[in-house]
């Protein structure tokens, strides 16, 4: 594939790198001369200076012959642009964008960007999956950022533990997908299992009723 | 008519003089302090013309300028995709009726105006004027 990556920083960079390592065909635009020196000695000439948000730039880096475009600059509206001009004018079947603000990720799925990376929500996943006691974690997204997937780790000692699962009431439009014993054991939803502590619940939630779910779910005896 | 402006740069803060000039109600959203000195004094002084100091391109700054009851906005940085980004975010989140933008690239002009935002290419604009000032002397 050919990959066209907008912005050769901190995750531009990285991922440029192992792309290549892949098999991929990679180019990288950055406006930053430095960076693009850097990216030209540890990788190649796959890299030139050019604006994120030009027609001009995104033609002359092979914008009409990529798979995709990713852009990761630190720019939020760099990042829009890019994409919005990679598909109106060349057409790339894939774009990809980082929203750095989280308040962006919203506006930019409605403006046709076809990935979104939030990255205030993957460091804030990655933070929580890195810290054992949290109770609740947001996995993904899904469907306009309607519903999630999220998972929640059940106290030693909850209203909800003895109890089968067809016991609790859980929010409208909320689909339990599998739970997960302390030990590793899955339990699917579908045998009505008992709750046990700790277990871990792994649930699709409407975005507007994951608290309400977590509330339910950890209330302590 | 109550009409927000992003940018009170040389662009912004001219527009802000004839629209406040017209009778119309100004906010200007701008991020440095120092260029709110191209607006006129004695209007923002009186309260006339509203001054939000943040980034217009963010809900926050947009909410604070009064959005809601907005009924122009008008993205006029010097930055191309701030200007998208803002009159993106003013036009499917918060549904101003008219929505304008300034732009250098003529690439950016096409897809802005394909979504539904007055577009205007200041360097298209700038040069056709040149152009047609060169005729007439011809």
């Amino acid at each position: 594939m050919y990959l066209l990556i907008v912005g050769g920083g901190k995750v531009g960079a990285p991922l440029a790198s192992s792309f290549i390592n892949e098999g991929h065909e990679v180019f990288v635009l950055d406006n930053n001369p430095d960076v693009v020196a850097s990216l030209q000695r540890e990788l190649g000439m796959i890299a030139s200076i050019g604006e994120a948000a030009s027609v001009r730039a995104l033609q002359d880096a092979g914008a009409s012959r990529a798979d995709a475009i990713i852009a990761t600059t630190n720019s939020d509206a760099d990042n829009l642009a890019a994409c919005q001009l990679a598909k109106t004018n060349f057409d790339v079947a894939r774009t990809i964008a980082i929203a750095n603000s989280p308040e962006n990720a919203e506006l930019f799925e409605r403006a046709g960007v076809d990935l979104v990376v939030s990255a205030t929500d993957l460091v804030l996943a990655n933070l929580a999956t890195a810290l054992p006691a949290h109770p609740l974690i947001r996995l993904m997204s899904i469907a306009d950022r309607s519903h999630e997937l999220v998972a929640i780790k059940l106290p030693p000692a909850g209203t909800s533990i003895g109890r089968t699962l067809s016991e609790i009431r859980l929010p409208y439009g909320t689909k339990v997908v599998v739970m997960i014993t302390s030990t590793g054991q899955s339990k699917s939803p579908d045998s009505d299992p008992i709750i046990e502590a700790e277990d871990e619940i792994i649930a699709l939630s409407p975005t507007n009723s994951t608290a309400e779910l977590w509330e339910l779910l950890t209330e302590l005896r | 008519m109550n009409v927000i402006i992003v940018g009170a740069g040389n662009l912004g803060s001219s527009l802000v003089r004839k629209l406040s000039d017209l009778g119309h109600k100004i906010t200007v959203i701008e991020k440095n302090s120092k260029a709110v000195s191209l607006l006129p004094r004695g209007r923002v002084d009186s309260g006339v013309i509203t001054v939000i100091h943040g980034d217009g391109a963010t809900g926050p700054a947009m909410l604070e300028a009064g959005i809601a009851s907005a009924d122009v906005f008008i993205a006029a940085t010097g930055n191309d995709s701030i200007n998208g980004l803002a009159a993106q975010r003013a036009k499917t989140i918060f549904r101003v009726e008219k929505v304008m933008t300034i732009v250098r690239d003529e690439g950016a002009r096409i897809l802005y105006e394909s979504l539904g935002i007055s577009t205007i290419n200041k360097a298209a604009l700038a040069s056709d004027q040149l152009v047609s000032v060169l005729t007439e002397e011809a």
